[in-house]
């Protein structure tokens, strides 16, 4: 597995694309962002800067983004075969499917570490010991369900529409999660249903580090719910392929 | 015309001969047996019984049996749609059969690809483009308990020139080169291609059999499927002919030349029998269609006189030559000939 993995860990390391959209893009959207509000503070927030939040916002949706970026190579794959090249060396599928899971983690980390840093050194944001690990570990660590579903997303579509669902979740996902806009304006049963899914929580973890009043355990709950669905998802085509017809 | 009865006599199933596989060559065997420890000592290589796969209403695999022993060499021949692939990715544990029994070294498919005892270049797949060749090996490597070094695998592959190259830069023999080089590197006691040759000119077919050679020359069991001829015959033991999802002949090369190479008597021939017909000397293999007569025969002097002898009245005689190319397009043509000559 190791090898397996260190080949992957090169592979993504490799070539400008990891650094862009794992590092620049979100820190660049962050201080883009924060120029439009001039450091104001939020109206009845009880203080709290539009950069802290915005901060919050980006580690989230960078984590979110970023961590979902091997499906595309997971379709890539297969559709030229490598996957069955692979089923013929001693490589076990779920290694191979770890391998990915773990790399997108691995992509995923940098985004919430460098918006947090952009936000402290750049932008005079301060938290305390804990909220600064929220917005980057904490955001890390909720950011596993969304690696599973870049691998569902991956193993499900054809690699010429995963594109397009992939740019379809992340915003609609982005949006309804409060990931890019608010969501205090939606309705009541919107709200419920937005409740739901894993960018909600996600940027709640963020802004949670502001408010003071994440609800961690809602957040751990439905965060694994998913993780165990979407990895449901992951063992069922693993199977469907081990017997393919 | 005569390709209609050539068909439909051969539907009769007189011409395949479902020989018992020969013994493998003692040489290479015994040397493969010594060296691949005692796991492949009392098993054959492959063991398939029974074998079907149904895919929908399509049956790609009709029931094959085949057993291949440790050393030999065997050519997979037939057309497109003969049931090639879809057996080699059930041996390979790539897929499921329908029903049937499969076992590589008396192991599971899977397991048998888990413990690097087989391994395999398939017709379709690529290597990925973003990492060298070379890089592949090492992580292809780094899977396997006991894998060959890589110097030896360069070499063995012929592809030390190719190796720092990545994915995209190489033509389509290179890249199979370097697929077969992955196949190697786990030090396989079974090798199993599919159609290893179809996207190459023919420098890299040579290049690439040259190095096929080096390896079975160490005594390894190799499968491949192809439908070129000349690969079959130049480096295979043993020919299994495969058509409409059945083995329609299996045995040496030596065999299936005798079968193929000599001369076709064709005759009307009243109140003759297949089995006696099959008994006269110079005959290799007899088809018996609504009185007309086809002899596949090795010496077809001999065999004409003795048909004139044994019946008398025989008319309407014609002798052609047959070459591999007819011999193997009769013998593995598609089933649906066979489906409308019988039903008119």
């Amino acid at each position: 597995m190791t090898g397996y993995l260190s080949i992957e860990i090169k592979r993504m390391l490799r070539g400008p694309r990891f650094i862009i959209f794992a590092i620049v893009l979100p820190v660049g959207l962050y201080l883009m962002e924060c120029m439009l509000y001039k450091n104001q503070v939020i109206p009845h927030s009880n203080g709290i800067t539009y950069s802290a939040w915005l901060m919050c916002s980006l580690a989230a949706y960078s984590a979110f983004t970023s961590s979902m970026h091997t499906s595309a190579r997971v379709a890539h794959e297969r559709s030229i075969g490598w996957h069955r090249q692979l089923r013929l060396t001693p490589l076990l599928p779920r290694n191979y499917l770890l391998s990915k899971i773990v790399v997108s983690m691995i992509v995923a980390l940098p985004g919430p570490l460098f918006v947090a840093l952009a936000g402290a050194t750049l932008q005079d944001v301060h938290l305390s010991v804990a909220g600064w690990l929220q917005i980057t570990l904490g955001i890390w660590i909720a950011a596993l369900p969304c690696a599973v579903l870049g691998l569902v997303i991956g193993l499900y579509v054809a690699v010429e529409q995963q594109q397009m669902y992939l740019q379809g979740l992340v915003l609609l996902f982005g949006f309804l999660g409060g990931l890019l806009l608010p969501t205090t304006g939606f309705p009541g049963w919107l709200t419920a249903v937005v409740k739901t899914l894993p960018s909600y929580w996600l940027a709640d973890i963020g802004h949670g580090a502001l408010l003071h009043g994440t609800r961690t355990l809602v957040a751990a709950l439905v965060l694994a719910g998913w993780t165990v669905v979407l990895s449901g998802a992951v063992i069922l085509n693993s199977r469907r392929e081990a017997a393919r017809a | 015309m005569k390709t209609t009865e050539k068909t439909t006599a051969r539907a009769e199933g007189t011409v395949p001969v479902a020989a018992p596989p020969e013994p493998a060559p003692a040489p290479a065997a015994a040397e493969a047996k010594g060296k691949s420890g005692p796991a492949s000592q009392a098993e054959p290589a492959i063991r398939v019984t029974g074998l079907r796969k149904v895919y929908g209403e399509v049956q790609a695999v009709k029931g094959i049996d085949l057993t291949i022993a440790p050393g030999e060499v065997v050519a997979l021949l037939g057309p497109n749609g003969a049931g090639k692939s879809t057996t080699i990715d059930m041996i390979l544990g790539l897929s499921h059969p329908t029903s049937g029994e499969i076992s590589i070294f008396g192991r599971a498919p899977y397991l048998a690809v888990r413990e690097g005892l087989v391994s395999a270049v398939l017709q379709e797949g690529s290597l990925i483009d973003d990492i060298s060749v070379r890089e592949t090996l090492e992580m292809i490597s780094s899977l396997y308990k006991k894998p060959l070094p890589l110097d030896e695998v360069l070499r063995r592959a012929n592809i030390e020139d190719i190796v720092d190259r990545r994915g995209t830069k190489l033509s389509g023999g290179q890249r199979q080169r370097a697929r077969f080089a992955c196949a190697l590197i786990g030090n396989p006691q079974l090798l199993v291609l599919d159609e290893p040759t179809s996207a190459m000119d023919v420098g890299s077919r040579r290049k690439f059999w040259e190095s096929m050679r080096k390896f079975t020359d160490t005594g390894r069991t190799v499968v491949f499927a192809t439908h070129y001829l000349d690969e079959a015959e130049e480096f295979a033991d043993r020919v299994v002919l495969m058509r409409g999802g059945e083995i329609a002949a299996d045995g040496t090369v030596a065999k299936i030349r005798a079968l193929t190479a000599g001369r076709v008597l064709r005759a009307s021939v009243p109140d003759a029998k297949e089995a006696d017909l099959r008994a006269l000397p110079g005959v290799t293999a007899a088809a018996l269609r609504l009185g007309r007569v086809e002899l596949h025969c090795e010496d077809s002097d001999k065999s004409l006189r003795a048909l004139l002898t044994t019946y008398p009245d025989a008319y309407d005689i014609e002798i052609s030559a047959s070459g591999l190319e007819e011999a193997f397009l009769s013998l593995t043509a598609a089933d649906e000939t066979d489906v409308q000559e019988d039903a008119a």
